[in-house]
């Protein structure tokens, strides 16, 4: 638990609890933004810095400091990426050179995927941080939630129908249903949507 | 949609009687609403869909026409006792301007309607369900609003206690 240090220099954690709960409830939040280079994911980034403005940007009138947006963004397990060779029977590519190029070609579209989410957040009066996962991104996700005790997490959403989903997944879904905090989903442009009955 | 001078985005909070409905009521007010006073970030409209009695008894099997009354009528005294505790939530939270609904009906399509009607830009659900009687049988309204509402949705938990 940090302790507020206010203007006059007073420690806020000693005073009344009055004053500490009245600090306590403006504290802004810290939001976490999971991110993949689909157009939903920059949609959900960009509703949730418009919409989320006012809960997490730091307030410099009042000095409030403003809460963390954290941009995560999960690579697929690398053994996706390792193909059979020609003709033979082996299924994993020995050498590093294909795992080197491909790991190449990663963290470039990565370096763009934050770039141009950090576009999106520039101006906006909030700390942001990126952070790069590799697994299974329903699950690292959920496991970074834990770690990190954010207050909320963003996703964005395909707009899949049922059977859809079913067969595709839904990442959405999963932390919906296994993340450990509250999470926000965000529902792509109704023009673009594609969800039926 | 414009934005005017007083056209704030709108917030459409879905409660029924459980925890979890009050813990996620109480949670966005606290960090959505309490804080900002008296320039509320967004328009709330605090939304209580009251099971349809004849639905919700149509389950039990035959000869339950008797029943029906008796179930409305506590159907009815739930939704007051609701709003009622909704209401509570704001005074002490000192949130203004907040307004409140009751629809009979499914609460899956009443929430998405509500939705609709008042062009929300936000729906924010507890996580388990809504409605007493049809929980069991309902699963989750929290994932049929998020996948048919046309807005975004906010699920809030309840965290489990840690030790």
């Amino acid at each position: 638990m940090e302790t507020y240090v206010d203007a006059t220099g007073v420690d806020t954690a000693a005073t009344t609890t009055t004053e500490t709960m009245g600090k306590q409830n403006k504290k802004k939040l810290n939001v976490m933004v999971a991110m993949d280079e689909s157009k939903n994911s920059f949609y959900a980034l960009e509703w949730a810095v418009e919409h989320l403005r006012d809960v997490i940007s730091a307030e410099p009138e009042t000095d409030q400091p403003g809460g963390l947006l954290t941009l995560v963004h999960v690579h697929p397990t690398y053994l996706q990426y390792i193909y059979p060779s020609g003709g033979t029977a082996s299924a994993v590519y020995a050498t590093d050179s294909v795992p080197e190029s491909m790991k190449k070609a990663r963290e470039e579209s990565t370096a763009k995927l934050f770039t141009r989410s950090l576009e999106i957040c520039r101006g906006k009066m909030v700390k942001t941080e990126t952070m790069i996962l590799e697994g299974d991104p329903k699950e690292m996700i959920c496991q970074a939630v834990e770690q990190t005790h954010v207050d909320l997490l963003v996703v964005g959403s395909r707009g899949l129908g049922m059977i859809k989903r079913a067969f595709l997944g839904s990442v959405s879904d999963y932390c919906a249903q296994h993340a450990k905090c509250p999470i926000l989903i965000v529902r792509p442009p109704r023009e673009t949507s594609t969800t039926s009955k | 949609m414009a934005t005017g001078e007083d056209q704030k985005p709108v917030m459409v909070v879905g409660i029924d009687e459980s925890e979890q409905s009050t813990y996620a009521l109480e949670w966005t007010l606290d960090r959505f609403f309490a804080p900002y006073a008296p320039n509320f970030p967004f328009k709330l409209f605090i939304v209580h869909a009251k099971p349809n009695a004849v639905s919700a008894v149509g389950l039990a099997g035959p000869g339950t026409a008797e029943v029906v009354p008796y179930v409305d009528a506590n159907l009815k005294h739930i939704a007051a006792r609701v709003i009622e505790m909704a209401k509570g939530i704001c005074q002490s939270k000192s949130v203004h301007g907040a307004m409140f609904e009751v629809f009979e009906g499914d609460p899956r399509s009443i929430l998405c309607d509500v939705v609709d009607k008042h062009h929300a830009s936000l729906l924010v659900v507890g996580n388990h369900g809504y409605g007493a009687i049809k929980r069991a049988v309902l699963g989750s309204v929290s994932d049929y609003c998020a996948h048919h509402a046309h807005c975004s949705v906010m699920i809030v938990k309840k965290p489990k206690i840690k030790v």
